[in-house]
């Protein structure tokens, strides 16, 4: 393993990219919506380092101003640096995209394979429960919790993760029937290897690449739900900076000033082109029944 | 003699995000009219390529950069989309090899052969209805007036097969092209298709290109030979002389590599060593040179011209056939590898004892669930994929399980794994059942024995690197080792070279892969081996060194070896004894050699004769074996074998067999054995 890795390394000149790696770079698509993935996350995780502000210092005086050298995006109507602000809201929207989607991740796949490799009435149990779940529509669900237990940013999150597990778990199980019976798992259960490993060494890094492409393509979403519940006031709590609030305060003096809802919007525009170019031709690359030419 | 294809100077490139591979360089041959010429060469050769290329059904990533292919005066490679559609229907047909996939499974034969007919106007669809069924009957389907009406699924692979060939020969084509027409059948149907083919050739003087990999196929079938190796041509003539006097040194390598010229037990054959060269890279001199045994330095610089043998069309591309240089002539130097030991006093009968005794091992499948099954009835809802099998392994000792696709030999090594659940029987082992352990119990028992599986690339689980996999069975069983020397040790015990163990399974050859399946199955000095397929997916020159591999092992190790295997020559090879398996039955067992010599049950006999000879001289002229394996959903009454023997009698058809024993030990499920 090491000296193959070694070997392209030292021979740089003329490396061999991988195959994958070649056709990805030839997506122009692809490339876009890496560079703008990579954008976004670089912002919001450094977003102390670029920001020109801080983000609940409120200047009165300079409130609503248009953008000029001081406030790249202007001021809103409490005189907070809308850059600034949109920039830590970008930690909060990240933030629960990548806790929301890797732990939905994580349970999903882990209930899928159970699923499908396990015994066929723990398979239907578990089929009944992620049908059961899916029947729900997220916001409505997330609209009555709230109303029930008061808005946080960690109940946003749970309703997250609980509805988009059954996706991945869906996604999981099929992949995980369909090589069930294949040679190499059969291979592996002559050598008596227990269900443990052959579920964690054999099947899951065959079935994870699918369903990595449906968690890029899953972030938007998750970015959009976190947006729009604090939109509505029902997620993160001022004085926070969210995007959701951003547009919440902005559209409220829309007429009067622009600035703030052009740049609540503009990330979650970039982020859902961003994650959904990523994930597409990602899926272009890895999926070759959808790959044309061939 | 006129030609009716006449390829010229063909090269065909395709484009890969590596870089372009070159599939097809400098190809030149002709076909006659009414012979039937056959495109022989290994995985990787370009021999299918040739054939998508005429027919201008290339993939896009191809650019094929010059030739001329002329077919009735006209150039196939330039002709536009319409022209080569009309040819395609008209006057060249196809054959595919799997009629699994090849044809359409929501059409009725009926539809489908109509469509084919759809250029012929002048006739009604009435006629065209006739034509079609005259076309199946021809084709040896029974009842066609009705079959005829039924879908593809309804038809078993053997008549499947059958009904491509119809639909094929139903426009008359001037040229039929058959790509490996019988890889994905039986031994016995694939007597029958190379006899219909042979037929129907006689008949209405089509030319004929198959295009294969079995050298007994081509022996058996074709007039004329061309050779193909890492795309290109390097021998070309008559079948005859090809075969009895092969000139270049990859030939007579592939001849020598086939078990079935051998009809003794050898234990070693020949072998090619070395790979396919990488197409990426144009050879400067001839394509063979880096596997050829009788290379000069001249070899690999220069590239060989074609060189006449005989007066006839036979042509070489080697340089060691130039007239002008008098080099030494190319010579048979693929003998066998000396053995270091010799056979008989390997692993001797000194200590032999039972291994594992199989008595009466009963495996079902159901065939719908218990709630339909109470609902529509039926009492007993399976099938009997194995019957009361019984066998037994010494130490050291090879049993060959030989039979048919869904006689349940595979089944039946699997339940002895304990991988499939028995019904009843057992399988003794050290004096434990296997079949009565759970898989707790099992699980010290599995370091004594392992299994080789059917598919050698894809019984590796695909993202975990060559390293990995070979020293998974340690981690499983949970003995600390030195895993890195581990790993080296196995590397050398399969002849696998050292950096291949950072390589993942897409990266190995078949025979590479197969090696690693090895390495995973000796890991743990196991006492015995089932071995499914051993050779299946790998090229006749491959195949040789899996074989000799395991047997030198066995040699050292003292392993027996259960071979699952439907390949009989390779079998012959290989099995101190032999058991014969039929609907999941056994119907001969006993010593591998007295069994080929003398088969005592009608099938062994009928098997042991369709073994298609690569030698153009022992053409069969009758057909050992008629019809096809029964469903095991429907077994005869009687003895189950009776619809397809030719020894049938009375009381076969009510009473069933009992097993009899011969004079030389073995046993046999028939009436009347031919010996006795």
């Amino acid at each position: 393993m090491k000296a193959y890795k070694k070997k392209i390394i030292l021979s740089l000149p003329d490396v061999i990219l991988p195959e994958k790696l070649v056709l990805f770079l030839r997506n122009p698509m692809g490339v876009l919506g890496f560079t703008l993935v990579l954008l976004i996350v670089i912002s919001a995780v450094f977003a102390p380092l670029f920001a020109t502000h801080n983000p609940f210092t409120m200047d009165i005086a300079n409130r609503l101003a248009g953008p000029s050298f001081d406030n790249f995006l202007g001021t809103d109507q409490l005189g907070r640096d809308t850059y600034t602000r949109v920039l830590y809201g970008g930690r909060v929207a990240l933030q629960v995209a990548a806790i929301g989607v890797s732990v939905s991740l994580i349970v999903g796949l882990t209930l899928g394979m159970i699923a499908g490799y396990g015994p066929l009435w723990l398979d239907n149990m578990l089929l009944l429960l992620f049908d059961a779940i899916r029947s729900f529509p997220t916001i409505v669900l997330a609209l009555a919790a709230v109303a029930l237990l008061g808005p946080s940013l960690s109940l946003v999150m749970t309703i997250v993760i609980i509805t988009s597990i059954p996706g991945y778990a869906r996604l999981a199980r099929t992949s995980t029937l369909s090589i069930k019976n294949t040679e190499f798992i059969l291979a592996e259960q002559s050598l008596g290897a227990s269900m443990k490993r052959v579920l964690a060494i054999h099947i899951m890094p065959n079935v994870i690449g699918p369903l990595l492409i449906l968690a890029a393509m899953d972030v938007p979403v998750v970015v959009t739900i976190e947006a729009g519940l604090s939109f509505l006031g029902l997620g993160v709590q001022p004085p926070t900076a969210s995007w959701g609030t951003i547009l919440n305060e902005g559209y409220l003096i829309i007429r009067t000033t622009p600035w703030i809802v052009i740049a609540g919007g503009i990330p979650l525009i970039l982020t859902t082109l961003g994650f959904t170019f990523l994930g597409e031709s990602l899926r272009d690359v890895f999926d070759p029944r959808l790959r044309k030419g061939k | 003699m006129t030609k009716l294809l006449d390829v010229k100077n063909l090269n065909v490139d395709f484009r890969t995000p590596l870089g372009r591979v070159h599939a097809l360089r400098d190809i030149n041959f002709s076909i006659t009219k009414g012979k039937i010429v056959g495109i022989v060469g290994e995985s990787g050769s370009g021999k299918s390529t040739i054939i998508w290329t005429i027919t201008q059904l290339l993939a896009k990533n191809a650019i094929v950069k010059s030739g001329v292919a002329n077919f009735n005066g006209m150039d196939l490679l330039k002709a536009d989309n319409d022209t080569i559609r009309g040819i395609r229907g008209e006057k060249i047909s196809m054959v595919f090899q799997d009629p699994m996939t090849s044809q359409s499974p929501v059409l009725t034969y009926a539809q489908q052969m109509n469509d084919i007919m759809y250029r012929k106007n002048e006739l009604s669809s009435q006629e065209k209805r006739e034509k079609a069924i005259a076309m199946m009957r021809r084709v040896g389907i029974p009842d066609p007036e009705s079959r005829i009406d039924q879908y593809p699924h309804q038809f078993s692979g053997g008549m499947r097969q059958r009904a491509g060939i119809a639909m094929s020969m139903l426009v008359e084509p001037s040229l039929l092209i058959a790509d490996e027409p019988t890889t994905a059948l039986d031994v016995t149907m694939e007597a029958q298709i190379i006899h219909l083919i042979r037929e129907l050739q006689k008949e209405t003087d089509t030319t004929i290109m198959v295009v294969s990999h079995n050298l007994g196929l081509i022996a058996e079938l074709c007039d004329e030979v061309i050779i193909m190796y890492a795309g290109e041509i390097l021998e070309t003539g008559k079948i005859e002389e090809i075969y009895s006097n092969p000139s270049h040194p990859y030939t007579q390598a592939l001849l020598a590599c086939d078990p079935a010229r051998e009809s003794k037990k050898t234990r070693t054959l020949s072998v090619i060593p070395g790979d396919i060269p990488d197409s990426h890279i144009k050879p400067k001199g001839c394509v063979f040179a880096s596997r050829c045994e009788l290379a000069v330095q001249h070899c690999r610089t220069e590239k060989p011209e074609n060189y006449r043998i005989s007066r006839s069309n036979h042509l070489a591309k080697c340089h060691l056939l130039d007239p002008k240089k008098p080099l030494p002539k190319p010579q048979s130097n693929f003998k066998k590898i000396p053995k270091t030991k010799i056979s008989s006093e390997r692993f001797s009968h000194k200590d032999k004892e039972k291994l594992l005794k199989v008595n009466n091992i009963r495996v079902q499948f159901p065939i719908m669930t218990k709630l339909k099954a109470k609902l529509k009835g039926i009492n007993d809802p399976y099938v009997d994929a194995v019957f009361n099998a019984s066998l037994s392994l010494e130490r050291g000792e090879t049993l060959g399980l030989v039979g048919e696709s869904g006689s349940g030999k595979t089944t039946l090594g699997r339940a002895i794994l304990g991988l499939v659940r028995t019904k009843s029987g057992s399988a003794e082992y050290n004096g434990r059942d296997l079949c009565q352990l759970n898989s707790r119990e099992f699980k010290p028992l599995r370091r004594n024995m392992a299994m080789m599986f059917q598919d050698p690339v894809g019984s590796l689980s695909p993202r975990q690197t060559v390293r990995s996999l070979m020293v998974e069975p340690f981690k499983i069983h949970g003995i600390e080792k030195n895993y890195d020397e581990e790993a080296k040790r196995l590397c050398e015990t399969v002849r696998l070279p050292e950096n291949f163990l950072s390589r993942y399974p897409h990266e190995l050859s078949g025979g590479q892969a197969r090696r690693v399946g090895v390495a995973r199955a000796l890991a743990l000095n196991p006492e015995f081996i089932i071995a499914d397929e051993p050779t299946a997916g790998l090229d006749v020159s491959v195949q040789g060194e899996i074989l000799n591999l395991m047997n030198d092992l066995q040699d050292e190790h003292g392993i027996a070896y259960l071979v699952i295997s439907h390949n009989l020559p390779v079998v012959r090879h290989i099995s101190d004894k032999l058991a014969i398996m039929y609907l999941g039955r056994l119907i001969e067992t006993g010593d591998s050699a007295n069994i080929f010599e003398k088969p005592a049950h009608p099938y062994t006999e009928a098997l042991v004769n369709g073994i298609p000879q690569p030698d153009p001289k022992k053409r069969r002229k009758l057909l050992s074996i008629e019809g096809e394996i029964p469903s095991l959903t429907s077994r005869p009454l009687g003895c189950e074998f009776h619809p397809r023997c030719k020894y049938v009698q009375k009381k076969c058809k009510f009473d069933p067999p009992s097993i009899k024993t011969l004079s030389d030990g073995r046993e046999v499920l028939c009436h009347f054995p031919l010996q006795t």
